[in-house]
């Protein structure tokens, strides 16, 4: 069949200069694709493969190389790849500075007309929280000239919260905070630290929860202890040390008010509770003693006979305990009995120390001069506990009001393994009706205001190199799974490389 | 014992020291299985070397299986020939593969 193009008037055709403009024009990129930016380069050589038919004198076979001797240079040092990985990095000079970025402050942490900017965490403090590892290294805080965090909606209620803690004396709240993964749990945590030390609270922190249950650290018996309970005085002595560093100014004003039996002889009248706490992490033999004795100090609402001599007794500030992945404390640790039998997490002392302060009490008060307790679950790094999840789920059926005889409450699974201790923890908060004091909050994603917030810190910092529209917002936000803050950032860290 | 070295691995050096005894030992006196020799406390030295010295390790041990041998030889039963000749002792074919047995099966055997 005859072509319909006659040649000849094609090559009469007016051949055009072709002109490479010098300079891109505007990008036209669809909002959305999955299409690589540059395609590949047809030119390139495609590997040899030994596919297809023999070629003209040429085997099938597979020809063996001789490999070259690779040069091996020596390995790093002992513990220097950890430190690497580990290594926090709160500054980039690359980045821009934000214009206009407000710190955190006791003003800030209340301004609802701030919600869903980013505020940055003051300076002096960084060396605090950097004592509590309120910092985690995937954390993406690399990547800005110094950190912030977003003032979201649950932040603010935060903020009203640790206020109110402050006016009214002796007030606890109780929170364990669940989300999916990339949430802001930690970083929920961490403004709560940062508010803490805003207010000159105590801020006690249990940044690896794991690290107390896969027998990597020393353990023992606690003398006199029926049944068998153990101490990990490495452990208590590293959560001192923690302790010590970041309150050392509240801690430094306040001093021993009770008797401490078991430490007499090392006791000085007059000792700050900074030298009590630095007791234990010189001598992480005592660790234990002396962190109970810390407790008992920080929770005294007034001295004991005469032993505050000397120096009149202060009132205590209120506390903030945080702990980072709760699941790995509702199950058997690694270490092993005398008699070889498995130990369950609770009977850590440590553990069961920061378990009991979630218990409701009615004759003592979790802690007498107040404070916020924060249990944050991880979805990262989660062990699956049958008997921790549903116990959560009746606790989140209770709070939504759901009866406990309703057949919508949820119900224990009959052929499950049960961990009666795990479920006796919180059974009395899932059968319980009243709320307030005890909550689970689980967290989610950022608001499309808040998310807007979020993408105008980065386009601010230079990371992100285009303009900020409704489009662009609504598009980030669905893409990260309605708003969740972890994905937002990797997405907006992201268009840097593709832009 | 290496200072560096985990107490897990310096109790599996002993003869007669596995995984499973280790493990155990490690569980009865209350130390983690990632903790260092250098790092244990002079009480938990002092109760592991109790224990050692109670348990048939190394030369004696050796001499056990030693033993064990030259009374099965010395009784004239079945294993103690085997054991003589140098060949499998718990009935296995012969035909082919008996390098082991053959290295190994001695009545004064290398251990």
């Amino acid at each position: 069949m005859a072509s319909h193009f006659c040649y000849g008037c094609l090559l009469r055709l007016r051949q055009m200069p072709r002109v490479y403009s010098m300079l891109p024009g505007p990008l036209v990129t669809a909002p959305f694709h999955t299409t690589p930016p540059r395609p590949a380069n047809p030119m390139a050589r495609k590997s040899r493969s030994l596919e297809g038919p023999p070629k003209y004198r040429e085997s099938k076979s597979a020809r063996m190389r001789k490999r070259k001797p690779v040069e091996r240079s020596r390995p790093p040092a002992v513990g220097e790849r950890k430190a690497l990985r580990k290594r926090i990095v709160l500054s980039n000079t690359n980045a821009l500075e934000v214009p206009g970025m407000q710190d955190l402050s006791e003003e800030t942490m209340l301004d609802s007309r701030l919600r869903g900017s980013v505020v940055g965490l003051p300076l002096p403090m960084l060396n605090q929280l950097l004592a509590v590892q309120a910092f985690k290294p995937t954390q993406g805080w690399s990547i800005f000239r110094r950190p912030g965090t977003v003032l979201r909606r649950e932040t603010l209620e935060m903020g009203r919260l640790v206020n109110r803690i402050g006016e009214e004396k002796g007030k606890v709240f109780k929170k364990i905070i669940t989300g999916v993964r990339g949430s802001g749990k930690s970083v929920y945590l961490l403004q709560a630290m940062a508010m803490g030390f805003l207010k000159n609270w105590i801020v006690v922190t249990v940044p690896e929860p794991q690290d107390l249950v896969i027998a990597h650290t020393a353990y023992g018996t606690l003398p006199g202890s029926n049944p068998v309970q153990y101490v990990q005085n490495a452990a208590t002595a590293a959560l001192l040390s923690r302790t010590a560093i970041a309150n050392k100014e509240v801690l430094s004003g306040l001093h021993i008010s009770q008797n401490h039996e078991g430490l007499k002889s090392l006791l000085q009248p007059n000792m700050t509770l900074e030298d009590l706490a630095r007791l234990g992490v010189q001598t992480p033999s005592i660790a234990w003693p002396v962190f109970q004795a810390l407790w008992a100090e920080l929770a005294a609402t007034e001295a004991a006979g005469n032993a505050d001599i000397g120096k009149p007794f202060k009132p205590r500030p209120p506390m903030l305990v945080t702990v980072d992945g709760l699941s790995h404390w509702m199950t058997n640790s690694r270490y092993r009995s005398a008699e070889y039998e498995p130990i369950h997490a609770h009977d850590l002392v440590f553990v069961n120390h920061f378990l009991s302060l979630l218990q409701p009490t009615t004759s003592k008060p979790t802690l007498p001069n107040g404070g916020l307790l924060l249990y944050a679950t991880s979805a990262s790094n989660n062990p699956t506990i049958y008997s921790f999840d549903i116990a959560l789920k009746q606790i989140i059926a209770s709070q939504n009001g759901i009866d406990p005889s309703s057949p919508d409450f949820p119900r224990l699974d009959p052929y499950a393994k049960i961990d009666e201790r795990v479920l006796n923890l919180f059974n009395n908060h899932a059968r319980s009706t009243e709320t307030g004091e005890f909550e689970v909050r689980s967290l989610g994603g950022l608001t499309t205001d808040e998310a807007r917030g979020l993408l105008e810190h980065f386009a601010c910092s230079g990371l992100l190199r285009e303009k900020v529209t409704e489009e662009l917002v609504g598009e980030k936000w669905s893409l990260a799974g309605g708003g969740i803050i972890g994905e937002m950032e990797r997405i907006a860290r992201r268009l840097r490389a593709i832009v | 014992m290496e200072t560096l070295k985990t107490q897990q691995k310096s109790l599996e050096s002993f003869f007669g020291i596995g995984q499973h005894t280790s493990a155990r030992l490690l569980g009865r006196f209350h130390i983690h299985p990632t903790a260092k020799v250098g790092d244990l406390a002079n009480k938990q030295v002092l109760d592991l070397t109790a224990a050692l010295s109670g348990m048939k390790i190394e030369n004696d041990l050796r001499r056990q299986v030693l033993d064990d041998i030259k009374r099965l030889r010395d009784t004239g039963t079945y294993r103690g020939r085997r054991h003589a000749v140098g060949l499998p002792v718990r009935g296995q074919n012969t035909r082919s593969q008996i390098k082991t047995a053959v290295k190994l099966n001695r009545v004064d055997r290398r251990l």
